[in-house]
Parts: structure tokens; sequence; C-alpha cells
């Protein structure tokens, strides 16, 4: 056993990262630390880190996946990650580690932290994580159906929590089961925060509905952690090279192509493009143009990705995207960039980068080619300073004081996109967006940001493209749809 | 020594499924470090799979709700044993076979027809969705794997005239079936890596599921069934190597030497495209399979049929 335990004490640890408000970049660096494996499944992990501030409506799916570990367990919590300080209206923080007693808590990016933990856990100086919830004793079956659990027959209702599938036609006109599922906030294939309610049919969606969005619950949560597209909001109110800007938005394109690569099984390549990210400096203009070049050709990941998850003009200007422009729009042939009439890129010979086929390939050619142009541009800008004030292009699309930011547009398109996709197309759609939770629930503060100017992007109203709604989220089952009892 | 006596027959399979699945976790996790540009440490290479396995047999198992307790324990067990089935067939050094039968090839696709029931069962018995649906998975696509796995075996049984794969081994003397049939062994190795549903293949296993068939499964009960997978992968290297690559033959070296080496060589290259080519899209596999593959692979039979005429 000694043995056995020593070894073990070695092996990679395997970690699965919850991610609070700010914590987004800090969880994802767990991907680059040597000694460390992200792993998919809660069921496969020894320590859950939670990294960021928890809301209150992260706090019941927090405990759920914590439960699901199955021990040695050991909790951690990096609470400054990005800048957040503990203290920050972190109510469902403080309610975990109410919960939990022995969350150990460390500076964000600790490894040797963590790595001690895990030692102690393995060698028994560290006594197991407890659970942090009670099992449930349901109420008994109640409603119509001769089995009294509400639905219809030997379908539907909600017998011990767990909802049966219902009938429902799918696209063939056949009447086929349909199971409700609520999938998020923590699933690891999709944007940390997402929740979505589906009916499975076979692993088909129907009906897709977005869920409350966990960042913003209680009016007591201020979403204020800083966003991946920090740097882009701050040029409301303060000077920026344009080169910092680019460089910006090329190490955001890079890190999303890392996060698409790991979803499509590619998780050594990721590993790569993510270190890229991490160390970016113009000097990398060549590397980034040759992955550029080498991603638009590769045979395996058109395959995974064209015809995937279209979204066309009509779907953008329902949803208010093709205001916004952003890859997502430019992808579909919407030629719209915030830098083609910024004076400070007059000089650059900027023009937009464009797809036409509006799919999970051209999404992937577009952020590939975007960030190869973006660390040519700052090559060019040398010390050319922006003022501030002006709409911005971000990442996802123009900033524009007092005007909604584009994941919320962005997570308005799902519904009527995901509807009818097989579930692996869906997971590959969803990925394609590069949907941020956080930046949509900043959103609903939009109004009490400071606006240096005034004037939209356009001229635009904000109608049109505020999907979430605020209030106490419902909790649900975490990535995993079960809970030992 | 009688290799089909019960005792040396399991050491010999037992010993090399476990070897080769050793092999396979150290080479997969080089592959993974030189595509990903880390540092190829060899200590911690070699040292990983055996802490991996330490690690995941000090984990707790842990159960769902309502599971099928029995079909979860048997799911790896009939891998294995499938795995372990196939490589018996096959002649490991002149005269070292624990059943070159006369229907050696046909023995092998019967065993990995049996991978889909273990797959599906893993799926199923956990009683919960994500492997649920990867079992289906794989239901779907057993077959799309089979059809071309069993005609490029047959093209490879016409010249032997033999259904053994000593036979066959013996028919590749001065000329390897990979020269000869150029069409099998690429046939064979992605009908191979979608039965251990490897790499791109990996689909009911894959990430957009979080983890497929095996995402509830924890501790002893996951490296079982890593375990069964890697001895599926290394089953279907084996046979690779012994009908394509000329088995045990080769000049200077010893033929069980020889027979480890072309095994090797085989998961290398299916480890190196686990890590390059994304995971393909269920539907568009079906579709490939049937208009491609296996139209291929008939192109293959009618060839070596016509060739031995």
């Amino acid at each position: 056993m000694g043995l056995l335990s020593a070894a073990a004490g070695r092996a990679e640890v395997p970690v699965f990262p919850v991610v609070g408000v700010g914590g987004r970049q800090a969880a994802e660096a767990l991907w680059l630390m040597p000694g460390i494996r992200v792993v998919d499944s809660p069921r496969a992990a020894v320590l859950l880190v939670v990294v960021g501030r928890l809301t209150r409506a992260l706090l019941h799916p927090t405990m759920l996946v914590h439960d699901q570990l199955p021990g040695p367990r050991a909790t951690l919590w990096w609470p400054g990650a990005g800048g957040a300080t503990p203290d920050d209206g972190a109510q469902g923080t403080e309610d975990l580690l109410a919960a939990l007693p022995d969350v150990v808590t460390t500076v964000p990016g600790d490894t040797a932290g963590l790595l001690a933990v895990f030692a102690d856990l393995l060698s028994g100086r560290r006594p197991s994580g407890r659970p942090a919830l009670v099992d449930v004793e349901y109420p008994r079956w109640r409603g119509v159906g001769p089995h009294g659990h509400g639905g219809e027959g030997m379908m539907g209702g909600v017998p011990f929590g767990r909802p049966l599938a219902e009938m429902a036609d799918d696209p063939d006109g056949l009447m086929l089961d349909q199971l409700p599922l609520r999938v998020g906030p923590f699933f690891p294939a999709w944007p940390p925060g997402l929740i979505l309610d589906v009916g499975l049919q076979g692993d088909v969606l129907r009906g897709v509905a977005v869920g409350d969005n966990p960042y913003r619950s209680w009016p007591g949560d201020e979403p204020v952690g800083p966003l991946d597209t920090a740097l882009f909001l701050a040029t409301r109110t303060m000077a920026t090279t344009v080169a910092a800007l680019e460089v910006a938005r090329a190490r955001h394109h890079l890190r999303w192509l890392s996060r698409t690569l790991r979803g499509h099984g590619l998780a050594a390549r990721a590993q790569r493009v993510g270190a890229l990210a991490q160390s970016l400096s113009v000097d990398d203009r060549p590397v980034v143009e040759a992955l550029a070049r080498r991603l638009g050709r590769d045979a395996g990941l058109a395959a995974a990705t064209s015809g995937v998850g279209i979204v066309d003009r009509a779907a953008l200007e329902r949803v208010g995207i093709d205001r916004y422009g952003g890859p997502v729009a430019r992808a579909a042939g919407l030629g719209i960039d915030a830098r083609t009439h910024d004076p400070a890129y007059a000089d650059l010979g900027f023009a937009p980068v464009i797809h036409h086929e509006g799919d999970a390939r051209a999404r992937l050619r577009q952020r590939a080619a975007e960030a190869a142009q973006a660390l040519s541009l700052a090559e060019r800008a040398g010390e050319i300073v922006r003022p501030p004030g002006r709409p911005v292009e971000g990442p996802r699309g123009v900033l524009a004081p007092r005007e909604p930011l584009p994941s919320s547009a962005l997570l308005a398109l799902l519904p009527d996109l995901l509807d009818g996709l097989e579930w692996g197309d869906a997971v590959t759609t969803v990925a394609s967006l590069d949907l941020d939770l956080e930046e949509a629930a900043l959103d609903q503060s939009v109004a009490t940001w400071p606006a240096r100017t005034s004037g939209g992007p356009t001229g635009a109203s904000t109608t049109g493209a505020a999907p979430t709604s605020t209030g106490p989220a419902p909790t649900g089952p975490a990535p995993t749809s079960r809970v030992t009892p | 020594m009688n290799w089909s006596a019960p005792l040396p027959g399991v050491v010999l399979v037992g010993t090399v499924l476990v070897a080769g699945a050793y092999v396979a976790s150290v080479l997969d996790a080089g592959a993974a470090r030189l595509v990903a540009g880390r540092p190829l440490r060899v200590g911690e290479l070699v040292a990983g799979p055996w802490r991996e396995a330490a690690l995941l047999a000090r984990i707790r198992r842990s159960t769902t709700e309502r599971p099928d307790a029995q079909t979860w324990a048997l799911a790896p067990a009939l891998l294995a044993a499938m795995a372990g089935v196939a490589v018996a067939t096959v002649p490991l050094a002149p005269g070292v076979a624990v059943a070159d039968v006369d229907d050696g090839i046909v023995l092998f696709g019967a065993a990995m027809a049996v991978v889909m029931v273990g797959a599906f069962l893993h799926g199923w018995s956990s009683n919960s969705v994500f492997p649920l649906v990867g079992g289906y998975r794989f239901v779907a696509l057993a077959l799309s794997y089979e059809m071309p796995l069993a005609l490029v075996l047959i093209a490879a049984a016409l010249p032997a005239q033999s259904l053994s794969v000593g036979a066959i081994v013996e028919s590749q003397q001065g000329l390897w079936n990979v020269v000869r049939q150029p069409l099998g062994l690429p046939l064979f190795l992605v009908a191979g890596m979608g039965l251990a549903f490897w790499g791109p293949l990996g689909m009911s296993d894959g990430a957009d599921l979080a983890g497929g068939t095996g995402v509830e499964a924890s501790g002893p009960d996951r490296l079982a069934w890593a375990l069964a997978r890697h001895f599926v992968l290394v089953a279907v290297a084996v046979m690779g190597a012994a009908v394509f690559l000329g088995g045990w033959q080769g000049p200077g070296l010893p033929g069980a030497l020889w027979m480890a080496i072309k095994t090797l060589v085989l998961l290398a290259v299916v480890v190196g495209v686990g890590h390059r080519v994304a995971r393909i899209r269920l539907e568009r596999f079906v579709v490939v399979a049937w208009a491609v593959l296996i139209p291929l692979a008939l192109v293959d039979v009618f060839a070596s049929g016509a060739l031995a005429l």
C-alpha cells in the first residue's frame, strides 16, 4: 500500500475546475501547468479547484460537482483570480466556505501549493473532503398516471426529482422520446456558466432554451471581475497603443483556438496554441501566420466544422449582431469592423478579413486569420496611440458606450441555431461563437458605466439584444446528470 | 513449449496485452508532449503509466443511481477478453501461437464484433445520459468499422489460400502484404482505430460528451476501462503487424523481436494520428465509410483475388 500511494502521489494531478466570476483565465492556465491534468468529469478528479468568486446561483452546482468527486478529494479556492478580491460581494463563496470548512485557499496559479495538497491527500495526512450536501429524500411519486409520478402512462413527470422523457415529434415526422435535460453551468465543453435546457431525442437537440446567467443571479452579485476583453473595455476612458490592442486581440483569438482544438479532441495541439497565446508578442507574427495557414488547410478540422452551425445574415439581423460586426458576422460575409473608420488605423492599410460560409469552419478560419492580421497590424502600428472614447472593435465585436456587449447578442443566437443539431455538432457550434457569460452578465449593468462620448457604433438602438434575464436562477444538476445517493 | 496449453497461453497473451498497453501509453504521452511542444522527459514518460494506474487504484469507486452493476463490471472484462482472443490467433514468433486456428481471421473478426457489445454496455450500465449517448454512438458506427476490417482481412487471406493467421504470415515471405495490397493496411488501421475508439474515431468517449461512456466511472473502474481499450488497440496492432507487415519474418533479428518492432510501429502510427487529427463527425464518418472505405476494401478484395488467380 505504501508503494502504491507513493507512486500515486507522483502522478499527474487530475483537476476539475469550477469557474466563478473573474476566474476564466486562471482556470484556462491550469491546462498549461506541468504536473496537472484537467479532466472532463468530476468522477475522474482528485482536486476541485474553484477559481474566482462564486455567485449564489453557482453555489449549489458547485456543491453537486464537489460531491461527485469520488475521493480522496480536496477543494482549493483561488480567490483573487484576475484581480477580484475575496470580499467582493462573493456571497456564494462565503456559503461554500461555510459548507466546506476544509477548503484550501491559495494564490491563483500556485502549482506548488496545489501539488502539496495532493501529496498530503494521497499520503493520508489530509483527510478526504466531506460531502457538501446531504442526501435528499424525495417525496413519494404523486400526480396522474398509473404510477403516480406526474406524467402520463409511463412517460413524463418528475419522479424522484428526475424528469422523465415525453413523446414529441422528431424531424422525420415520427413520435419519439424526448428527454428534458439541463446541462451546465460547468459542462466542460461549453463556456463556463452557460446553462442550456434542452430536449434530447437520442442525441439530437430539440427545443433549446438558454438558462439564467449564473454570473448574475442576485442584485448583490456584481460581476465586475476583469473580463478577457478588459483592455478593450478600458479604451472608453484610457488611451492605449494600437499595438497593445492588437496583440491582445491576437491573444484572445489564440486562446479561443486553443479551447476549440481541445473540444475537437486535439488536447496536445491545444496546449501548444495555449502556450503561444500566453507568451504572445509582436515577434510571433510568422508563427501565428503559419498556424493560421495550417489550421485553414487541416482536413480533419474541415470535416469536423464545415457546414456546422451556419449563421446567416437573417439570423444575424434577428439578434442584432449585424450591428456589432465581430468575427461571427465577418465569417458570414458581413464586413463590419470598427477599425475601418478608426483614425488610429488610418495609416495601417486595414481592411477587414471576411469569410462567406458562415459555418463553424469559417469562424475558425476567420479568427485564425484575424489573429495573424492583428499581429501584422501591431507590427506596423509602432507607437501609434489611440485616444479614449471612440467605439472600439473588440474580439467579439464593436464595444461602444451605452451599447450592449456582443456576448448577449451571440447568446440569443443559440436557441434557433442548436435546434435539431446532433449533440457533437451542437458542441462545435457553441464553441465556435466564443461566448462569454460574464460579459453577458456585465451587460445588464452597462447603463451604469461611464460613457465618454455619445453615439453608438451605427447609431442603433439597444433593442433585440438582451436575451438573459436576471433574478435568482433555479439551481440544477451540474455537468454530469447523476448524483451519488 | 506448448503455448496452446491453458497456463502458458494465458500468461503469453496477458504479457503481450499488458506490455503493449504500457508501451502504447508511453508512446501516447510522448506523442502528446511532442505535439504540444513540451520537453520530452523520458523518466516521467516511463514512470507515467504506473503512477497513473496507482492513482486510479487509490481513488474510490463511485456509483450512480440504479446502475446496472453487473454489466458495468462486465464491460471492460468483455473488451479485454476479446482483445485476448484476438491476440491468441496470431503467431508471435515461428511456432509461438496460442491458437493459430484454421480460421484465425474469422475468429479475430468475431472477437472485434463483440467489442461493440462491451462498449455499449459500458455506456448503458451507469444509467446516465452522456454515457448512454456514447454507447449508442458506438453501436451506430460499429458496422462501418467491421465491414472494411473483414474485407481487408479476406483480401489478405487470398494469397495465402488460408484463413489462418500463421499461413497469412508465411505467405508474405519475400513480399509483405502492405506492398502487395497497398489499400489493406490503411483501411485496417482506420477500422482498428474505430474499434478501440481512439483519436479521431473516439466519438463514443469524446470530449464533446465529457468522456462519453466513461463519464461516471472512477478509480479502479476507470483504470479497467482504460486498460481494456488499450488492449483492443494492441490486439489491432499485433494483427496488423502479422497480416500486413510480414509478422515475425525479417532478417537478422529473432522473429519475436521483429514482431515487437512492427507492432510498435503500428502503435506509434495510430497514437500519432490520434494527436494530429480532429474528432470526426459521426454522420460524416458513416457516409465516408460506406461511400469510400467499404468500396475501397472491395477493390482490395477483387484486386487481390485477381492477382491470386
